[in-house]
């Protein structure tokens, strides 16, 4: 078998390993920046459910709001919302109350269910004006408030 | 403009206490009072500002709809079979106008 010469494929290699350290370097700086977006995002969020509802929610993974993370059309953007609760007399959740805080009108619309006869989920479609963080704010049958939010990139403006 | 149509889809037979999907649409503009006509003059808001399921009287999902929601409001909610009987859609417009369905479940 040919033996290729060793300076042309270590060059390539240590291009490629510059270039791979430079991406790495990159993608950390920008990692954290997101990061840092996503605390103030959080901190925005908490904020404005306590002016709307007067008290603190607490960001919950038992929250799912599935929304696309880009979509084209904004005049009808798939919203998906299932929150994790038995749905039993000591533990459900009362309602889910969705926020599109870049909106004109920021209320999207409030579900609500009632223990041992519907699930905590619901399906539908939205209208949003701008890229944003769409909220999902559940209240449990104790009163706290847990919350998610979407980060949703939409290409058209869905409430011109 | 015609009447808004609302449909529903779900089953017409469950098992007790099997939890059962419900997909609920009607066709309506949800006229959000934020545009504007040829003139300039604004169309004032209509939509449907809310959406109540009953099972034998009970409520058992209710949405408030706020103007953010899409046309033709589309919503699909999970529900269990606690026994036979009548399920109850009713839509209600800006203005008092109501628009009602009713289904027949048979629990088993």
């Amino acid at each position: 078998m040919l033996e290729k010469s060793p300076a042309p494929e270590a060059s390539r290699r240590a291009l490629l390993l510059a270039g791979a350290a430079g991406l790495a370097t990159a993608s950390l700086v920008s990692l954290s920046s997101a990061n840092e977006e996503r605390a103030g995002a959080n901190e925005e969020a908490v904020a404005l459910v306590k002016q709307l509802t007067g008290k603190t929610p607490t960001e919950s993974e038992r929250v799912h709001l599935m929304m696309p993370r880009s979509f084209p059309n904004g005049y009808t953007v798939p919203l998906d919302l299932a929150i994790d609760s038995p749905m039993t007399e000591s533990d459900y959740v009362r309602y889910v109350r969705v926020i599109a805080p870049r909106n004109p009108l920021i209320e999207v619309g409030t579900f609500h269910f009632v223990p041992q006869r519907s699930q905590p989920r619901v399906s539908t479609r939205i209208r949003l004006a701008e890229p944003q963080y769409v909220l999902a704010v559940a209240e449990m049958n104790d009163g706290t408030l847990l919350l998610a939010k979407a980060w949703v990139e939409v290409a058209t403006n869905g409430c011109a | 403009m015609a009447a808004p149509k609302p449909r529903v889809q779900l089953p017409s037979a469950a098992t007790k206490g099997e939890v059962f999907q419900v997909k609920a649409i009607i066709g309506h503009q949800m006229e959000t009072g934020l545009r504007k006509d040829a003139e300039g003059n604004v169309i004032p808001r209509k939509i449907i500002h809310k959406f109540v399921c009953r099972y034998n009287r009970v409520e058992v999902f209710v949405a408030d709809l706020h103007e953010a929601m899409a046309a033709n409001p589309y919503l699909e909610f999970y529900l269990r079979a606690t026994e036979s009987g009548r399920l109850e859609f009713i839509w209600e417009e800006d203005g008092g106008a109501t628009y009602l369905l009713l289904h027949e479940l048979m629990v088993a």
